[in-house]
């Protein structure tokens, strides 16, 4: 059994500290009293994932088993989560594939012949052929792609259908072959709490149309925080959307978790706590880091991106989504919860090189700006971990580098939006519908592996919460330009970011220190 | 009727040339028995072969035209010997092929080359046997001794490539299949896969020498057996419309199978007992059984 999540105290004897730094990583002497927050040990994964499909197939929750509910002649379709999880990807066999055999396996025992697979990519840009194979394995991509095994178009106005309005007045649109199926099976991994429950098919397989209802400035900074869903103003809108769904088409859902298994071995080093870590450890860390400081930005993306997970599944469910839902999100919370007691002044940490929406490319400002304060930062329960007004230190080497490929409105998005504004509620009711609505990044995201043309003001939304809350953002080792153009400030050293931020909080600051990857889920005391 | 005795005896005086020097007829070349080819299939030559194919022209191969197959499923796990049947456009068809065959199917063909061709200079029948593990398949006469010796390897467990066509394409278009795939499938009833390799025209059009890059498509269909009463003319017919609806890029079933076929067809095989485990190798020994040869 692995050890539950720690707060230590840094003290005299205390190990310098790992930071993610992009696609590198370094070593910080942090001040002494500086808390530093570690995730749980990975947990111990199950030993047969197939048999433990098979039983939560065979004895769902609050639903018929699925063996029961497959019939020849009926339409069948498939939906299953994209590549933005997990992070990094997977080892062969993804959980997903696992999960999509032996739901296959069943529909091929029932003579189900009208059978279709739909990657539930939502907004974010298609997913190459490799890239599905990956995921699903060689046996389904064979069988299926590319005509019954393909990426959900939310741009297709005849492949999408409108299902009505909630109470609320949220619209709700889904996949037409989804909608227009007997049965929908949703396959989800859920990697952090926001991930799965009605989310997954509100968003998975909805359009603009439906998304813009809840990806909006004022729900997020309402949602405190989206990683907690109970908490969270953009889940509650997705569980109405979802009922919704759930009320025009008969729905089965899949759910499975993770352990925190994120790194391979050869850099498990980034895995461990320093006071762990060995000769080894050290050794690999040095060589990393000399690899990144001398290695061109292409080798060291290419050397990245090659990684790995071992993650092991820790649960799967079947069966109603609400019932589901809830056991995942016990399983998840058992993985990623750490007890920290009170705020602080000063929360530093560092952003990795990878975040959901730049899987094989590089991670663009907006998109530092994304994984930092708005994944990283929400990750907490409660209250967030620094102080409202208190500092954020982020630790990115923030370049101008996109992806012209897959981030080509986020380009636009920086050079003119934010050259005008950083504010997310203005740049909302400006430039959104603008983007939303433009043909050549409509034409992008169906034809070639683009990022639909609102993608980037919703990653900019992510951020809104803490932008809103925190007193400053300080970028450690940013490209100076680059961090002014985000409208933050920009440091070279712990120690200048540590002495701007006294200008902020007062002298004398409390300070922790967050240790992700692997992530972790801070429950605020 | 014209009386044309004088025409006549005059083409007779002006045709033959009595008491000249005759012209020297060309001896038929001296075409191996497939029989005689066994070396190219032994042991040690095939790891030779494994070593080149793997380590030199795979790779090159792969390179040169980065290959998609579809419908690679149907060779995934062969339960028995397999006639794979495909157009032919270009000298590189058999690489791209084998490339695109799974590693165990590659192991187990021989490709049938056309013996006139292939084989007329014994050293080049020898290299293009070791090379790509062809036997001599006669495109003219004496095709029932060749249909006999297919046959045999089919029946020993390899499985076999063939042109039905019988010769390169010259403008891609599909020619029309020789029925010798019809009667050899009616011998041994071994399925028949219909292949269509789309691309090839383009890295080495018949008449160059230097292959080009350029990218190639395989689209491999469900597995054809003949039906009782079919003749094997007209089930050579079913497995060329097959061939051509490949390359018409048709997801049919009846041409690429339904989705449930093709799924069984790729379950993975059940796990073979391991030697030495107990009461399972004492069952077999009761049985008499043997392990198949692979």
């Amino acid at each position: 059994m692995g050890r539950p999540g720690a707060v230590i105290e840094v003290d005299r004897n205390t190990p310098p500290t790992l930071f993610h730094f992009g696609e590198g990583v370094r070593l910080e002497r942090l001040p002494l009293g500086t808390r530093v927050v570690y995730p749980p040990d990975p947990l111990p994964p199950i030993a047969h994932p197939e048999r433990a499909i098979r039983r939560a197939l065979a004895h769902p929750l609050e639903d018929d088993p699925l063996k029961a509910l497959l019939r020849p002649g009926m339409r069948l379709t498939i939906a299953f989560d994209d590549l933005s999880l997990p992070l990094p990807p997977m080892v062969q066999p993804d959980i997903r594939q696992l999960v999509l055999e032996e739901v296959i396996e069943l529909a091929a025992t029932a003579g189900v012949e009208d059978v279709h697979l739909i990657v539930a990519n939502s907004l974010h840009r298609r997913m190459t052929a490799e890239e599905i194979r990956h995921v699903v394995g060689d046996r389904v991509f064979t069988t299926f792609y590319p005509d019954r095994l393909y990426n959900h178009d939310a741009e297709d106005p005849e492949g999408n259908v409108f299902l009505g309005t909630t109470a609320r007045g949220e619209e709700v649109t889904l996949n037409r072959r989804a909608a227009e199926s007997d049965l929908l099976i949703y396959v989800n991994l859920t990697l952090v709490p926001m991930d799965g429950g009605h989310k997954s098919l509100a968003t998975g397989l909805g359009s603009y149309r439906s998304i813009r209802a809840h990806h909006t400035v004022h729900t997020l900074r309402h949602s405190r925080s989206y990683m907690h869903p109970p908490d969270s103003a953009l889940h509650q809108a997705c569980v109405r959307q979802g009922q919704l769904i759930e009320d025009a088409v008969r729905c089965f859902h899949i759910e499975t978790a993770v352990n925190n298994h994120c790194f391979p071995s050869l850099v498990n080093f980034m895995q461990k706590r320093e006071t762990d870590w060995t000769a080894t450890d050290q050794a690999a860390y040095l060589a990393l880091k000399q690899l990144t400081d001398l290695a061109p930005p292409g080798v060291k993306r290419a050397a990245f991106h090659s990684m790995r997970a071992p993650y092991g599944l820790t649960a799967v469910h079947a069966g109603q989504v609400d019932a589901v839902h809830e056991r995942t999100l016990a399983a998840v919370e058992r993985q990623m919860l750490v007890e920290v007691e009170g705020q602080t002044d000063i929360v530093t940490f560092g952003v990795p090189y990878l975040g959901p929406y730049n899987v094989n490319a590089s991670m663009n400002p907006v998109l530092v700006v994304c994984m930092g304060l708005g994944y990283l930062f929400n990750l907490y329960r409660g209250r967030p971990v620094v102080r409202q007004g208190g500092v954020v230190i982020l630790f990115h080497p923030c370049r101008y580098e996109f992806d012209s490929v897959q981030h080509p409105s986020y380009i636009d998005f920086y050079d003119e939006v934010l050259a005008d504004t950083t504010d997310p509620a203005e740049i909302e009711a400006r430039y959104e519908r603008c983007f939303a609505e433009d043909a050549w990044y409509r034409q992008l995201y169906r034809r070639s592996h683009a990022y639909h043309g609102v993608h980037p003001f919703y990653a900019w939304y992510w951020a809104a919460h803490a932008m809103e809350y925190v007193g400053d953002v300080i970028v450690v080792g940013g490209e100076r330009e680059t961090v002014h153009h985000l409208g933050f400030k920009c440091a070279s050293t712990l120690a200048d970011a540590l002495e701007m931020a006294e200008q902020t909080v007062g002298r004398h600051p409390s300070i922790t220190h967050l240790r992700f990857p692997p992530l972790m889920l801070a429950d605020v005391r | 009727m014209r009386f044309e005795l004088l025409r006549d005896l005059e083409l007779l005086r002006r045709g033959w040339r009595w008491g000249e020097v005759r012209p020297r007829w060309p001896e038929p070349a001296a075409i191996p028995e497939p029989t005689d080819l066994e070396w190219s299939r032994a042991e040690p030559v095939r790891i030779l072969r494994r070593l080149v194919q793997e380590g030199l022209w795979l790779p090159f191969t792969r390179l040169m035209t980065r290959p998609q197959v579809e419908g690679e499923e149907w060779l995934r796990n062969p339960d028995r010997s397999m006639i794979l049947v495909s157009n032919h456009v270009s000298h590189a068809d058999t690489h791209v092929l084998l490339a695109a065959l799974p590693g165990r199917v590659r192991e187990r063909t021989v490709i049938g080359a056309a013996a006139d061709y292939w084989y007329r200079r014994p050293w080049l029948g020898r290299l293009v046997s070791f090379w790509l593990n062809t036997f001599p398949f006669a495109r003219s006469g004496g095709a029932r001794g060749v249909l006999h010796s297919s046959g045999r390897l089919l029946r020993s467990g390899w499985h076999l490539l063939i042109y039905p066509e019988g010769t390169r394409s010259p403008d891609g278009r599909l020619q029309e299949f020789k029925p010798g795939v019809g009667h050899l499938a009616g011998e041994t009833r071994a399925p028949v896969l219909p292949i269509h390799v789309r691309g090839t025209h383009r890295v080495m059009p018949k008449g160059r020498r230097i292959p080009l890059p350029a990218p190639v498509q395989v689209r491999v269909g469900r597995p054809l057996y003949p039906e009782p009463g079919e003749t094997p003319r007209s089930f050579t017919r079913r497995v060329e419309r097959a061939v051509s609806e490949l390359g018409d890029g048709s997801r049919a079933p009846e041409v690429a199978g339904s989705w449930i076929e093709r799924w069984r067809a790729t379950a993975p095989a059940p796990r073979r007992p391991r030697p030495g485990s107990g009461w399972r190798t004492a069952a077999g020994a009761a049985e008499g059984g043997e392990r198949p040869h692979r």
